[in-house]
């Protein structure tokens, strides 16, 4: 490959050229020039691309300036004429084109080598509101948008401490989607750090649309079902991930930020936990675990019982049961799996459904799939109430819903093939999945496996605050002191006194 | 990765052990020592115990593996041959567990099924076990502790009103049926093996003597309390219940609104029981990738599970021959490979505390570390350390 | 995912959707099973056995479901009960299941011979629960099970609720399934009782005067220490029946009551001894758990008979044995609380308002017409070698150097100390 052509542009004291040199790189019809004298009739010119860049700006800040004054011969002259908040200089071609990409224009002016760049970035956004997948009724609304400057941002605001790191890098050879890793010097471990700032840098891809990319990415068994990183929309929530100890990853164009090290007892964990009764909490807590519970073994349980163990059904219930599946015309497993199907199919399509035909949709759901199906001898009762409350069970932990949906339809299949001892079976196989898989040195299954007592105490049940006064033990920072109990007693005992 | 924490071998005595012990050995034990199961029992669980204590005390000696200190008396051709044979005696002594549980499967889990499909399977489930290696033993008896602990206890307080004690007595009056007993028992004792190839994989800690200790007897205490609850269910009719964990509690249940709800607790216990199944086996792969020259996991566990599989098939109509074999005429193996040679592991040579071991236990992560890092014992909740999550 | 686990994976995944959906493996699901929830056992010709299997049968689901109707299917001349209970599937073309079966009768004829000839089928068996309630009957079982049930409940639901825990708490009835029976049976003493089941026709269904009627049937138990009389019922549709159709005919049939409260004795399998109404409840109060039961006692007040009704609590219960100087002593000791529950006399209001306290000679009576009782029904247990209250095991368990020596002779030789007191509310 020719030598000249790796290397990268210079960019000359020639306007004309470089602006020929800009546009070659992209001929786009949305990379504009504007050009403008300056006040010594010097030809200036700023190419920006339209939609991205804050014209109002460029015009109010960089052309009406210069008009007024003489045309600056170095950068230096410029930024000293301009008082501009963001700028810096692109070396060359490549840098200049890169920069207009990102939507900050580049200054040119004749006879000044070099191009100026101006941060004028302006992107719609769209407002921030609360997350969909994380309604509280107590606690913080606010939820992470797009820009990853604007959830940078809404971090700095509840962490204002010189702690708080934030190191990016561009990823996707096209997108350059940037990407940030965020975390809080001297809680986070470092080792995970330098190993995601690795991964991440090694990632070789032409677009990163969303953070789920970066996700798989820095899994370990990217093609596990179950999670391997932790995700969250509420910068609260990501604030308490990081002041426990985990790094955080947010990536430019996604409202969903990263947390690594992830554990599967953070998914039952609500932020509204921490902001109501220590007791509501641990009820809600618990609710949560049985609801998932009965998510994923009530439909297999049903099966494997009329199939290969009607002992588990009470005589009086049996009754009921077998009197409405008499004249069934598949079997209780096939019944079954045609059910949870029709559930996944519904769920589905009321994501993307218009909302305009929610209701006829609603109405086809109850009334057809529900009662019409059983008076028509497709499916029972039984089945459609075990359905139902399976999944709508498994919509107390939103972000475990796939997992837990997989897992219910193989649970399904194993008890209707092997039987109550398969579902047993099954369930050990992913015990010693869980059990033997970590996330960046965290057990997945912590801190149930391996046991550690400390930890459980914001994990199966909720505790009172001040109980909560060292950091989780499975996470390997050095600061572990979060409450400092101690002054908070002599503080008492002084009021007291 | 072959790490196992203190914690985890005593939760493997509390929760892993009793379970094995609550299919068929209490009809067993019965037929020979009838009221004086308590005694049979509790013989062997002295035995136990006293090797257990033995191998603790040799674990403070050493901080070397198993295999590093045969191969240190004996050279290490020999000591993968002794490995060898540890591997053969896991995978034998596994098959009759293995069977009873099959029985047990059959029995409470369904009603009309061909066998072999309904068992099978486990086998998928002990293969992926075994290529995991010990971290998963340890984890998995954190997790089975809670769940046999609640299901034991749901299960014992639905039985204790049935239960009549006094069938216990009169105490001794069995004679020789209860060295009978606790000899063809032996073959259901065989945790007390497993400590010995945990030797350079688990950090010492402080008081690991009384955990340990207590955690023992907790497990000793959950099988005594259960073979005595069985007994004063059933008294004379006790050798007729072959799965005795799902007998004793249906009689509070099963005229109850809510039908056999115990049977889900026995569920629970059953998953148990597979945990505590695949340790032999996991143990069996251990040993045989280090008799074979330290290989991978994968075949010699893919060669374990379908050998197993093959036996059970290959005798799924012989199970009492099999039993009666086991016990009455091989339970000197299980004396020589359970007991002997555990409490024999003190006369091997040991290098001096202090010294570097340059061996295969550093592969496997043995701690031989300096003196006064290991002196200095863990001490609880402490940070540091390289590999803290077992 | 390496290539090797991606094979394992897929092939595993397959081979579960094969079982999946071919279910070809001769699984017999709900919908091919009949649930059987009683059997009664009779005697045939020929020492064969006639089983009669009663099977709940579920109302179809536009009934709303839970309704309940059973029918009978009997197989007769089975040499054995296991081919009688695989001949049903024959007859009927449905798998039965017994792991719902609650109630085994046995008919009359069975206990002539040792019981568990037939009956042991339901211990070997793994599929049976061995919780299931034991009762003897009178006549057929057969017959027994075909018989209706005033509150419309199948005849098995119907006689498990006689012979429920809640009747066994009155005293009235003893209440035995086959774990307890086999355990008496292979014990030492090789003895046993079980409750013998008699269907009494009730009145026609919706005549109200048919309730009196039905307590007069039995008024003859009434005297001394009876115990308590049948539910008053009002219209019945029939038992095994209760559904939509069943209500119509209903009016025409007769339904009928079961009655529990005899007891029969078996030593070695073998019926020896029969006690009735009152001699069961005195069993119950000495040897069962029983909270509340209730008796009579007659006493002789200003030259009349009065008869109180009390409520008994027993406290404390026990029967320890004993040897002394190579006699074997068998104690009762029995603590009982009692209230008055009702008198044939009129009192003041005063006294009405303490009802709570027996008066003095009252409670002595009733002691009186305990001890009585249970010597009675000793002695019947002991004439035909049955050891009702266990008094072989005792001496094994409790004594047992003396058992060699005494078991064969304890029954007759022990000498019985009654240590009964009745207390009262103060």
């Amino acid at each position: 490959m020719d030598k000249k052509q790796k290397q990268p542009k210079i960019l000359s004291a020639d306007l004309n050229e470089n602006i020929q040199n800009i546009k070659a790189v992209l001929p786009a019809e949305d990379i504009l020039v504007y050009k403008f004298t300056s006040g010594d009739d010097v030809q200036c010119a700023a190419v920006y691309a339209d939609g991205i860049t804050d014209k109002e700006l460029l015009g109010s800040l960089v052309a009406r300036p210069l008009s007024l004054a003489k045309a600056p011969k170095t950068i230096a002259e410029a930024e000293k004429l301009l008082y501009f908040p963001e700028s810096k200089e692109a070396e060359d071609v490549q840098a200049a084109c890169g920069e207009i990409l990102a939507g900050n224009p580049v200054l040119f002016v004749d006879g000044m080598g070099g191009g100026l760049v101006l941060g004028t970035k302006k992107v719609t956004l769209r407002a921030i509101t609360e997350p969909q997948t994380a309604i509280t009724v107590k606690g913080p609304r606010e939820g992470f948008i797009e820009d990853v400057k604007t959830n940078m941002s809404l971090i700095r605001r509840r962490l204002k401490t010189p702690a708080l790191r934030f190191k990016s890098m561009e990823v996707g050879r096209h997108s350059k989607t940037l990407v940030c890793v965020a975390y809080l010097d001297g809680i986070a471990d470092e080792k995970v750090v330098k190993e995601i700032e690795q991964r991440i840098s090694a990632v070789d891809i032409d677009g990163v649309p969303d953070s789920s990319y970066i996700a798989k990415f820095i899994s370990k068994k990217p093609y596990s079902i179950f999670k391997q990183i932790g995700t969250t929309e509420k910068p609260d929530i990501l604030c308490a991930k990081m002041l426990e100890g985990r790094v955080a990853i947010l990536a430019d164009g996604s409202p969903i930020a990263l947390t690594v090290p992830y554990m599967l007892a953070e998914d039952f964990q609500s932020s509204q936990d921490y902001y109501i009764s220590p007791f509501r909490a641990t009820v809600s807590r618990i609710l949560r675990m049985l609801a998932v519970f009965a998510a994923l073994y009530l439909p297999a349980a049903y099966v494997a019982a009329e199939l290969f163990k009607l002992q588990l059904i009470p005589l009086n219930l049996l009754l009921i049961i077998s009197g409405g599946t008499q004249a069934l015309a598949l079997s209780p497993s096939l019944e079954m799996f045609f059910l949870l199907a029709v559930l996944e199919i519904l769920i589905e399509a009321s994501i993307r459904m218009p909302k305009y035909v929610a209701l006829a949709l609603s109405v086809i759901g109850a009334l057809v799939l529900g009662d019409t199906a059983v008076k028509a001898g497709i499916v029972s009762s039984p089945a459609i109430i075990i359905v139902a409350l399976s999944g709508i069970s498994a919509y107390t932990v939103p972000d475990l819903t796939g997992t837990l949906s997989v897992l219910r339809l193989a649970l399904v299949v194993v008890a209707g093939s092997i039987g109550t001892y398969g579902i047993i079976l099954l369930t050990a196989l992913i015990l010693y999945y869980l059990i033997s898989s970590d996330s960046y040195g965290t057990p997945l299954l912590a801190p149930f496996s391996p046991l550690i007592k400390r930890d459980l105490r914001d994990t199966v049940y909720k505790t009172d605050m001040y109980a909560l006064d060292t950091r989780p033990a499975v996470f390997r920072g050095k600061n572990k002191t979060r409450l400092n109990v101690n002054n908070r007693q002599k503080e008492e005992s002084d009021g007291q006194n | 990765m072959d790490k196992i924490k203190l914690r985890q071998i005593c939760f493997l005595f509390a929760a892993l052990m009793p379970v094995t012990k609550m299919i068929i050995y209490p009809a067993t034990v019965s037929y020979y020592a009838k009221n004086d199961l308590l005694l049979s029992a509790a013989l062997n669980l002295l035995l136990m115990g006293a090797v257990l204590a033995l191998v603790l005390f040799l674990a403070y000696r050493t901080d070397m593996t198993f295999f590093d200190l045969l191969q240190n008396t004996f050279g290490r051709v020999a000591a993968r041959i002794i490995y060898g044979l540890f591997a053969l005696f896991f995978a034998f002594s596994a098959l009759l567990p293995l069977m009873e549980q099959k029985g047990f499967v059959t029995q409470i889990f369904y009603e009309n099924i061909p066998p072999v499909i309904a068992f099978a399977p486990f086998f998928g489930v002990s293969f992926f076990a075994c290529v995991k290696g010990f971290k998963t033993i340890g984890r998995a008896a954190d997790i089975a502790m809670p769940v046999f602990a609640v299901c034991f206890a749901v299960i014992i307080l639905l039985a204790l009103p049935e239960a009549d004690f006094s069938a216990l007595l009169p105490v001794g009056g069995g004679g020789e049926g209860i060295f009978r007993g606790s000899l063809y028992g032996l073959t259901w004792y065989t945790d007390c093996l497993y400590p010995l190839f945990f030797l350079g994989h688990f950090k010492r800690e402080k008081g690991a003597w009384w955990k340990v200790g207590i955690c023992y007897l907790v497990g000793a205490a959950a099988v005594l309390l259960f073979l005595g609850t069985f007994y004063g269910i059933f008294a004379d009719i006790a050798l007729r219940q072959q799965n005795a964990v799902a007998q004793i509690s249906k009689y509070t249940t099963a005229f109850t609104s809510l039908g056999r709800i115990d049977l889900l607790f026995i569920f629970a216990l059953a998953l148990v029981l597979v945990l505590s199944q695949c340790v032999p086996a996991q143990l069996s792969v251990h040993c045989a990738c280090r008799a074979l020259g330290d290989i991978g996991p994968l075949w010699p566990a893919a060669a374990l599970n379908i050998l197993l599989l093959g036996f059970t098939v290959f005798f799924k109509y012989s199970y009492l021959e099999l039993q009666t074999f086991f016990t009455q005429n091989l339970w000197f193996v299980f004396l020589i490979f359970s007991y002997v040679l555990p409490v024999s592991a003190h006369l091997l040579r040991k290098q001096e505390r202090g010294r570097q071991g340059k061996t295969g236990g550093q592969k496997h992560g043995a701690q031989c570390g300096n003196r006064g890092a290991r002196m200095k014992e863990t001490r609880k909740g402490d940070t540091t350390g390289e590999e803290r999550h077992e | 995912m390496n290539k090797f686990w991606s094979r394992i994976f897929l092939f595993a995944v397959a081979f579960l959707l094969l079982l999946f959906f071919s279910n070809d493996f001769g699984i017999v699901n709900i919908q091919k099973t009949a649930i059987v929830v009683a059997v009664g056992l009779d005697i045939a010709d020929g020492d064969k056995v006639d089983v009669t299997a009663q099977i709940a049968m579920p109302a179809s689901s536009n009934s709303g479901g839970g309704a309940e109707a059973s029918s009978n299917v009997s197989i007769h001349g089975a040499a054995t009960v296991g081919e009688a209970i695989a001949e049903l599937n024959r007859k009927t073309g449905w798998y039965p299941t017994l792991v719902h079966c609650r109630l085994v009768v046995l008919g009359e004829g069975t206990d002539s011979e040792d019981v568990f000839r037939f009956s042991d089928y339901f211990l070997r068996s793994e599929f049976v629960e061995d919780s299931c309630l034991l009762a003897m009957c009178e006549g057929r079982a057969e017959e027994l099970l075909r018989a209706k049930s005033s509150v419309g409940d199948m005849t098995s639901a119907a006689i498990a609720k006689v012979l429920s825990n809640e009747s066994q708490k009155t005293g009235t009835v003893c209440v035995v399934n086959l774990r307890d029976f086999a355990k008496g049976y292979y014990s030492v003493s090789g003895s046993g009782a079980l409750p013998v089941l008699s269907a009494k026709p009730e009145a026609e269904s919706g005549d109200s005067g048919g309730a009196g009627g039905a307590q007069g049937a039995f008024a003859g138990d009434c005297g001394g220490f009876a115990g308590s009389s049948a539910l008053p019922v009002q219209g019945s549709s029939g038992s095994g029946n209760s559904g939509a159709g069943g209500g119509k005919s209903g009016n025409q049939n007769k339904s009928d009551v079961f009655d529990a409260t005899k007891t029969a004795l078996f030593f070695g399998g073998k019926r020896t001894a029969l006690l009735e109404a009152e001699e069961t409840l005195a069993y119950n109060l000495a040897a069962s758990p029983t909270d509340f039961a209730y008796g009579d006692v007659t006493v002789t007040e200003n030259g009349k008979d009065v008869t109180y009704n009390l409520k008994m609590k027993i406290g404390k219960r026990s029967q320890d044995l004993t040897v002394e100087g190579g006699v074997p002593v068998f104690t009762f000791r029995i603590r009982a609380n009692a209230q008055v529950a009702d008198t044939n006399k009129s009192e003041t209001i005063e006294e009405v308002a303490k009802t709570t306290i027996v008066p003095e000679h009252v409670l002595r009576a009733a002691e009186e017409k305990f001890r009585q009782k249970l010597s009675a029904v000793l002695k019947k247990a002991n004439a035909g070698g049955c050891d009702l209250f266990e008094m072989k095991i005792k001496l094994y368990r409790f004594a047992r150097p003396y058992f060699d020596a005494l078991k064969d002779t304890v029954l007759q030789d022990a000498k019985v100390v009654y240590d009964i007191q009745f207390d009262t509310l103060k």
